[in-house]
Parts: C-alpha cells; structure tokens; sequence
C-alpha cells in the first residue's frame, strides 16, 4: 500500500458515532453524530442509549464521511476502528459495522486503541516528529499520563485516574454548582469571571508519601468532594470562585504530573489531548509551564481533541505505513482502559 | 442463480448461512451469549470461502438481547453497503415459528432478567407484536411453547424465505427501553436526620417484612460511627435511602432502599452513587455489599458499578435465606 493511502476510520467508544477518512496523514473527512442532548438530560453518559444511537446514524455517518472526502468507498484501501477501552455494548457496533465493511470490501481492517488513536490525530496535516513523547490524555473518560515510544507498537502508561477521570470531575462539580452537563466548558466559561486563588482545594497524589506509590496517577474524588462539602456548608459561595479554584486545582495537577514524567524520562515532546484539552487555562498554563521547562508542548486542533473518527483512521494510516499486518478477523472488543497494544493483533 | 447471506445474533446462537433457491450452501453456529461481535465475522469468513458471490443479505431484527443483537445488524448494514446490496431484516421469533405446525404455539427466547421474549402463533401467522415478560406469565395461555430452551433457533431458510414475503422490519426490535430514566424533577439528596426515622421505618417495613430493621435498630445504626446515611425525597417526603459503613480497610454498604412507588426512577442508582463517592474518600481498599438471593434484580445496578460476586452466604437473612457476597476494588 503506498504511503497516501485511504483509510476510512470508526469511532464508537463511548457517546460519538463518528467516521473519519485520511489519505496518508491527510485528513479529508471528520463526521460526528453525538448523543450527547440525550445524555444531558441524564447528568451522564448511559450506555444503552449511546449503543442505540450508534446504530441508527452509524450507516448514515459512513455516508456523510464519503461524500465530504470525495471518494467512492471502493477507492478505501483499509479500514480502522476503536477496539478499546470504552463501553463494551457501543464498541461493538462500532467493530461489527468494520469488520462488514472489512469483508465486503475485502479490505484490511485495523483495531486500534482509543487513548493511542487520541495521539496519532496529531499526525495529521503535519509532519512533525510524533514519537517518543509524553502524551497527557484527558477526557469524560480517561485520565492519563503516557510514554510514547513508537506510536503503533510501544505505548507504556506511567499512570492514570483512580476514580473520576478529570472530564468526569469537571461534569460533577458542574452539576454541584448548578452548570449543564457536559460541564467543562461551562465551568471554563464560569472560571473566566472568578478568582482562582480564592478557595485552597485538595491537589491529590501531590504529597510525597502518595508520589511513592502514585507518582503519576491521579484521584479527583477529593477535590470534588471538598467542592460538594463546601457548597453544602457555605451555599453562598461565589459560584465563579469556586468554577475558578476548582479549575486550577484540576489543572495544575495534570500538570504538574505530565512535566514530571517528561523530565524523569528525558522526552522533550508533551501532547495534551482528550476533551479536557480544550480546557483554556489548561492550554494556558501548560505553554507556561512547558517554556519554563524547554518543553515542546503540540495540542491538537481543539476540534480534534474530543473523540472522532479522525483519530482512528490517523493511527490505521500509521499503521499502514509502518507495514504492520491487519488484525485477525475477528475483533474482540476491550472495555478495560488496561490495554496497552496501540494495535489488535 | 441468487444467493443470500443470512444473519442472525438474536439468541445465544450467532447463525450465519448461505441460501441459493431455497437450499443451503452454507450454515454455521456458534453457541456463546458473549462473543457474537467476534464470532459473526469469522462465520462469515467462512461463508464467503464457500462462495462469495452474494446477492442479498437477510438479517434477524430480534428481539434479542441488545448487545448481540445489534452486531449482527451492524454488520450485516455495512456487509450490504459495501456491497451494494439489498438488505432484509426480519423478526427472528417468526423464523422460529417458522418450522412448527401446531394450530396455535407460542416462541419464546431468553430475554436475560428473569424474562423471556415472546410472540403468538396461530394458523401460521404472528398475533400482534413480540412482548417481553416473565416466563410464569405465559402459562395460563396453555399452548406448546418453542424457543431456545426447546433448542429451536431462527431457521436460515426460513429467514431467506421471510425476506420474500412483505413481513420485513426496518429497525431493531428492542420492546424494552433503556433501563436508564431521568431523575424526575424534583428529587433531592440530602443527610439523613432522627427526624427521617418514622418515614424511613414505614419504607423498610414495606420492603423487608420481618427482616426490617425494627425502630431501635435504625436509631441505633445511623448514631453509630464512620457511618454515612443519606436520604432521596420528593415533595419533602423520603422516597428511599442508603447508608454505608467503613470497617477498618473495607467500606460496607449497609442499606439501599427505594419505596415501591419511586422504583424504577434512577433514585437507587443515584444513592448508590453518592454512597461510593462516600467510600472512595475513607481510605479503604474495598467496598462490598450483601444481596438477597431472591433480589438479584439489583444485581445489574451493582455490576454496573463495578461490583463482582465473591461469595454466597447461607442463612444470611434468617434461615434459607443466602446473601450474595459483592465486592468492588477502590484501589
């Protein structure tokens, strides 16, 4: 397969139904179909709904994607889909309508991993260096700290959330304050007219005896709870004070973990991606930071940050051009955030 | 010559055949209620080793249970737009039916909860639409029932044959909704105080009988230490409650309770919720809560939290009376 290959690719993991298709790392297409006006109504994503919904627009979806790329969908030359982690019943429909594409095509197909996928899409319309690097993943529903290696074949987590993924902790201080769901950007918004060294918040696995055993995980229950408490206790809070201190609190710790993690491993590159990426202090700070520390920080076009089919056929495109064989026939989806192959055998 | 691709992943069986003229080419099954997302490509695989040349594809719209189900129809969609080909979904229950020549029958298929799908048959033809309930309920209509228990599947040729006929369905056959509601306005979460107790007592009597807690227990329980009680209401009456304890390094969930009328609502789910976020600050290396054999309906709301069965204790909750032993990690 040459190096400009089309790969046409499937993201299903959590509430986004999306296709996405690149040529080699250009990227020609990027549709998303989200349930996510369903799931507002419930404070969070519920999984049945988002199985169903895939469903229905997936074929819709594939469509929508061919005709933004101007290619007919013979002229694919594989195909790529998010394996894992995510909820179970969604990546199914997402690694069903592949493999029927797959071998109604008679095409390769790819299964790939969502947090790697999260990465790649910053190969696209660029041709930076991608690996080895840092990459900070943060979303609704993955906190992690990566070491990239090479991005199709050696992906090491350093560390990740013990509880709330930080999109989560956002959401749920969202709702303790009264902000719709999803909450991050509302809180962003809200943060703008606070003070962010209003309220002392908890900053977990800071300290050094937790740095021992979770030097670069997270936990963001407590700063939640403290966020819940105070709110109980002191109703009349300034609700931006608290979006603002809340907001540093999250940040800083993702940041202070991520740098850490390039220094002790001598890479110079950190990515920040995932939902969260979009945060602007998040953004802000972590320019800051990483000029202080002479490290070069890449954060994907916000647009691409939050999950896409892009993404997934990014890190199928890489795959192509690295010569890795297709996976079996046969994908077995992974719920477990445990996995590290950046590739289904 | 015309051949078809049949599909279905409606039951426990993920069936996929090859049928030309009436006759089968190809037919192949795998029995595994977990795994037809990997299973149906590699059937397929082997199908199009036979012969590859497919004309249409014939796909069982259920009802089933959810996750199988739709990796059949996902499959078969794509399959057919690939290929541009015509695609037929049926009702799976009807290509049960299919093969029986009682006057009047019932199919039945396990539905997963202690539920069954089913649908009547008479002369032939379905009454109605396919229903989902519990198994005892078709009894009285005293007629031979078919299904999976009786190792009666949707029949390949049956399905190609339906595919004529006008019985088609575009969707996904689901009957159930999704378990998950809103909250109803106007639910709120709140401690639980020694004012609660007279409200409370009348809910657990309602829900335990003889194996509530009597006043002085409550009373006694929610003074008690590293504790945390709190207390669903609507319209300022308490609707349900849950508490948890932490015992040295494991955090126990003492109660979870919703009264009958508010059941069904989200308000357990969004107790349980509060009280794990509760645990999950007390240090501790574990949750683990204590299930009725009996009350297994809870059992997916606790699987949904990541909850797994350890053990079972006998007489438990009085004699014959066995708890299921539940755990979840918090490390």
């Amino acid at each position: 397969m040459s190096s400009d290959a089309l790969v046409l690719g499937i993201e299903t993991s959590c509430d986004e139904t999306a296709v996405g298709i690149v040529s080699g790392r250009k990227l020609l297409a990027n549709v998303i179909s989200s349930s996510v006006e369903e799931h507002a109504r419930f404070g969070g994503v519920i999984p049945e709904i988002a199985s169903r919904a895939h469903l229905e627009a997936m074929q819709s979806v594939i469509k929508q994607a061919l005709r933004d790329a101007n290619v007919s969908l013979k002229d694919i030359d594989a195909l790529a889909v998010t394996a894992g982690p995510g909820l179970i019943g969604a990546l199914i429909v997402g690694t069903s309508a592949a493999e029927g594409l797959a071998l109604g095509l008679g095409k390769p197909l790819y299964g790939v991993n969502h947090l790697s996928a999260h990465i790649a899409v910053d190969s696209l319309d660029s041709d930076h260096k991608l690996d080895p690097s840092i990459a900070l993943l943060v979303s609704g529903g993955h906190s992690s700290i990566l070491q990239v290696n090479d991005l199709t074949s050696d992906v090491k987590t350093l560390g990740s959330t013990v509880d709330d993924a930080a999109g989560e902790a956002f959401d749920k201080v969202a709702r303790i304050l009264g902000l719709p769901f999803p909450g991050g950007p509302w809180i962003d918004k809200e943060s703008a007219n606070g003070n962010p060294t209003a309220l002392t918040l908890p900053r977990s696995f800071t300290l050094p005896k937790d740095l021992e055993k979770h030097q670069y995980d997270f936990s963001f229950s407590g700063v939640k709870t403290a966020v819940a408490r105070l709110m109980e206790n002191t109703p009349s809070q300034n609700r931006a004070d608290v979006a603002a201190s809340f907001q540093e609190a999250v940040v800083d710790v993702l940041l202070i973990k991520s740098l850490a993690a390039a220094k002790n491993s001598g890479i110079e590159h950190l990515i920040i991606a995932g939902g969260v990426a979009a945060n602007s202090r998040l953004r802000q700070l972590a320019q800051e930071r990483c000029d202080l520390a002479k490290i070069n920080l890449r954060i994907p076009p916000t647009k691409l940050c939050t999950d896409n089919g892009a993404m997934v056929a990014a890190l199928g495109s890489l795959a192509v051009a690295a010569g890795l064989p297709p996976s079996a026939t046969g994908l077995s989806a992974e719920s477990s955030s445990g996995i590290s192959r950046p590739i289904w055998a | 010559m015309s051949t078809t691709l049949v599909i279905d992943s409606s039951t426990n069986k993920t069936i996929v055949a090859l049928v030309s003229d009436g006759k089968l080419l190809f037919s192949a099954s795998h029995d595994d209620p977990l795994a037809h997302g990997e299973v149906l490509p590699k059937l397929v695989a082997k199908a199009l080793s036979v012969s590859n040349e497919i004309e249409s594809v014939v796909v069982g719209m259920g009802p089933g249970p959810f996750t199988g189900l739709r990796a059949g129809i996902a499959f078969a969609q794509s399959f057919a737009f690939a290929r541009d080909l015509n695609l037929v979904g049926v009702c799976s229950l009807d290509a049960i039916a299919a093969g029986k020549s009682d006057p009047e029958f019932l199919i039945s298929v396990d539905a997963r909860r202690k539920e069954v799908f089913y649908a009547r048959y008479k002369e032939g033809a379905r009454i109605g639409e396919p229903g989902v309930a519990q198994p005892i309920t078709l009894t009285p209509f005293n007629l031979p029932i078919y299904g999976d228990q009786t190792n009666d599947f949707p029949d390949p040729l049956a399905m190609a044959a339906l595919a004529k006929t006008k019985s088609h369905t575009e969707k996904p056959i689901y009957i159930r909704r999704p378990d998950a509601q809103p909250l109803p306005a106007g639910v709120k979460f709140r401690a639980l105080t020694q004012l609660d107790l007279v409200e409370i007592f009348a809910i657990e009597k309602a829900a335990y009988g003889k194996e509530a807690w009597s006043m002085a227990q409550l009373k006694e329980e929610i003074a008690g230490k590293e504790r945390f009680y709190l207390i669903a209401e609507v319209d300022q009456k308490v609707v349900g409650y849950a508490g948890a304890v932490k015992l040295a390094d494991i955090c126990d969930v003492l109660t979870l309770t919703v009264d009958e009328s508010h059941r069904r609502k989200g308000i357990g789910r969004e107790l349980l919720r509060r009280v794990l976020d509760w645990t999950r600050n007390q240090d501790c290396d574990a949750v683990m809560l204590e299930v009725r054999v009996g009350n297994e309906e809870a059992m997916p709301l606790y699987s949904s939290f990541g909850f797994i069965e350890i053990s079972r204790r006998a007489n438990y909750y009085g004699p014959g009376k066995t708890a299921i032993i539940m755990r979840k990690e918090l490390r």
